[in-house]
């Protein structure tokens, strides 16, 4: 970043305005150890749990275990030069990061301090990192979608907005894929979107980072990252710092997605914590409360009512739901759900989309298992289109799969079997997608009335993708009033169908593909 | 070490109670100061923790340098002290009784650290703040440490009220640089 002189003397001169010189009274207290970032402290009589505490240096930490005569805290940041017998000061302060607009665009790290080298945050509010989620008066049904611009997720596990869809597989099927192009595909969605990275390398951060903003995603996105050299306790903050930034979108009335990346990383990080401070290991040694940590976070992933938005905003906001959708990723070790953080997410989400590495490795991408990806909240919410036209998918598949299996065994098969594996061939293919290429809900729409028209039928499988491009070519620019129609009603209303259907004749007339 | 304060948080407690049913705080507190001093000589240091000496030599040789000082009572902590190895917790056992004597009596120990020495009168000026703001009767001892640059630093316990030139440099320091 290049400062000029005039700006160097203008931020001394803000910052000497604003010093104040008055006696601070602080409960003190002196560190015993430093051991991997934990820090023990005699003495802090006052202290909360999660305040933050601060040692010299300009360095703070984070109380965590308040015992009788002492307090284990983390440090957040580097603690190299931390030494038995400093002292340590209480802030009196609960730890907050910086909120609002002004974050936009930007990547932060878990304190909300940026780390993009575009200049300081000029955030005017900060809010806790720690809150409680919205009661049950609060909240109201989740009833708009999300459109993630993917054709299998938005047409067989629909997300609404408020609700908590986990994105669950091994390590390269492309869970980060999923979530990178839910966010894309927000743009003029009206949706501020956080991206939290956990416990992953720099690089591939700075890899989603220079993708969406090569997609113009960054204009409405957030980055929160805690990269794999930060310390554990950076790690284990970010989901919550990312979540806060996120709630201050949800409670002024407007719409905001959040994606955990991963989740599985934060309980390790928080494992590490923990065990550093001696609390009782458990099963995988996880502390006990393992759960609660993942538990506390998605719940404050909602959508709330009109009252509660007006209530917040003292009366400025009215008549406006707002909405935090989040998407968990887990990471699973050779598809094992049963493992102690998977289950326990699984339990906690509205639903999950199931990716395996060997449906990724015959070329389904994203690679979806339909089979066992649910939504449990999201079909109330799924666009009426998608919906209508949709529906069918999941169960084209389902019968393919069975029938595939069945069908290894027998060579002849009769005409209505054939028929159906031909049709489950024929959607599986078409449900596979590149990466950062969203589709419309116009062009999803018509893809899926053609399938469902049998339009495919005739299409060779290996043929089926180029063939929808084409098409979506050709109704952009032939049928463009037919296609916004669409896009603006979500909808395929009166005769609008039957508008469409010609319009596919008559591509499939013109041999484009 | 706060493993230390644990420990010797019990033993405190017990001769507090018991000095508190004799009605001889003062007298317990006199004792384990006495009996402090002689396990912190060098020498008594030294002799303590030679693995030589067996407990029981060790019980009569402490008792006997601490001559009439202690009475029955207190001497019998010092066994048990001995007995169970316990010997070098008595400093902070110590600390810990004082500080519930002086809770029972509601008075503070005020640290006041001043960069030159400042007058009587400014010291009582202090105090009678101090007491109002802690609702107690405060005790304060001054140092001088010259290091704090200017103004004063109290400490209270846990809690310091820093208004040293000191710390506001430093404060100013971070606020440039942050």
């Amino acid at each position: 970043m290049q400062l000029s002189t005039s700006e160097i003397s203008e931020l001394i001169k803000s910052r000497l305005e604003n010093f104040s010189t008055s006696a601070e009274a602080r409960t003190q207290g002196t560190v015993i150890s430093v051991t991997d970032g934990i820090v023990r402290i005699h003495g802090l009589s006052n202290v909360m749990a999660g305040e933050m505490i601060e040692f010299p240096g300009n360095t703070f930490g984070l109380a965590l275990n308040l015992e009788r005569d002492s307090v284990g805290a983390v440090v957040l940041g580097d603690y190299e030069h931390i030494t038995e017998g400093d002292v340590v000061k209480c802030t009196g302060r609960i730890l907050e990061v910086p909120v609002g607009p002004e974050l936009i665009g930007r990547v932060v790290n878990a304190l909300g301090q940026p780390i993009d080298g575009k200049g300081p945050v000029n955030a005017k509010m900060t809010d806790k990192i720690e809150k409680v989620a919205p009661g049950v008066i609060a909240r109201k049904s989740v009833s708009q979608p999300v459109q993630t611009g993917l054709k299998s997720v938005d047409s067989m596990v629909p997300v609404g907005r408020g609700q908590r869809e986990l994105i669950i597989g091994d390590r390269q099927t492309g869970k980060t894929a999923v979530a990178v192009d839910a966010i894309i595909n927000q743009k003029g969605q009206n949706m501020t979107c956080v991206y939290v990275a956990i416990g992953q390398k720099a690089s591939t951060i700075a890899n989603v980072v220079r993708k969406l903003e090569e997609n113009g995603a960054m204009a409405y996105t957030i980055v929160v990252a805690a990269a794999a050299s930060d310390s554990a306790a950076l790690q284990f903050l970010a989901p919550y710092a990312g979540c806060t930034m996120g709630e201050y979108f949800r409670d002024r009335g407007e719409d905001a997605l959040i994606v955990y990346d991963d989740l599985t990383k934060q309980a390790i990080a928080y494992r590490q914590i923990s065990l550093l401070l001696r609390r009782p290991p458990g099963r995988e040694a996880y502390p006990g409360d393992v759960f609660y940590i993942h538990s506390r976070l998605l719940e404050r992933a909602a959508r709330v009512n009109e009252d509660y938005v007006e209530k917040f905003t003292g009366g400025k906001v009215k008549g406006k739901t707002g909405s935090l959708t989040a998407l968990p990723v887990i990471e699973t070790a050779a598809g094992d759900v049963s493992a102690f953080v998977p289950t326990n997410v699984i339990s906690i989400t509205d639903g999950q989309i199931f990716l395996e590495t060997d449906l990724f490795n015959a070329g389904i991408r994203p690679a979806i298992n339909a089979g066992i990806s649910v939504s449990r909240v999201g079909g109330a919410a799924q666009t009426k289109v998608i919906k209508k036209l949709g529906g069918g998918v999941r169960l084209a598949l389902a019968q393919y799969r069975e029938l595939a299996a069945f069908a290894q065994f027998a060579s002849d098969l009769d005409e209505a079997t054939r028929k159906q594996l031909d049709r489950g061939r024929m959607f599986t293919e078409l449900m596979k997608q590149a990466q950062y290429a969203p589709l419309s809900i116009s062009n999803m729409a018509i893809s899926l009335l053609a399938a469902n028209k049998g339009y495919f039928d005739d299409v060779p499988t290996a043929k089926v993708l180029a063939f929808e491009s084409a098409l979506h070519g050709f109704m952009g620019s032939k049928y463009k009033a037919l296609m916004d129609g669409i896009e603006s009603s979500k909808d395929l209303a009166g005769d609008a169908e039957k508008a469409v259907e010609a319009a596919i004749q008559d591509f499939k007339a013109t041999n484009a593909y | 070490m706060a493993e230390i304060s644990t420990i010797a948080r019990p033993y405190a407690v017990a001769a507090y109670k018991l000095g508190k049913e004799q009605k001889a705080l003062t007298k317990w507190s006199e004792m384990l100061g006495f009996a402090t001093q002689v396990a912190n000589d060098t020498q008594m240091q030294a002799y303590i923790q030679d693995p030589n000496v067996v407990a029981s030599d060790l019980q009569a040789t402490f008792l006997k340098v601490c001559g009439n000082k202690l009475n029955e009572n207190a001497q019998n902590l010092i066994k048990l002290l001995i007995e169970y190895g316990r010997l070098s917790v008595l400093p902070a056992i110590t600390d810990a009784f004082e500080a519930l004597k002086a809770q029972d009596e509601g008075t503070l120990e005020a640290n006041i650290i001043a960069a030159s020495k400042p007058s009587a009168t400014e010291v009582k000026d202090l105090v009678k703040r101090l007491e109002a703001k802690f609702g107690k009767k405060v005790e304060a001892t001054v140092s001088i440490d010259p290091e704090i640059i200017g103004g004063i630093k109290i400490i209270v316990g846990d809690t310091v009220i820093d208004a040293s030139v000191k710390n506001q440099l430093q404060n100013l320091a971070y606020s440039l640089t942050a």
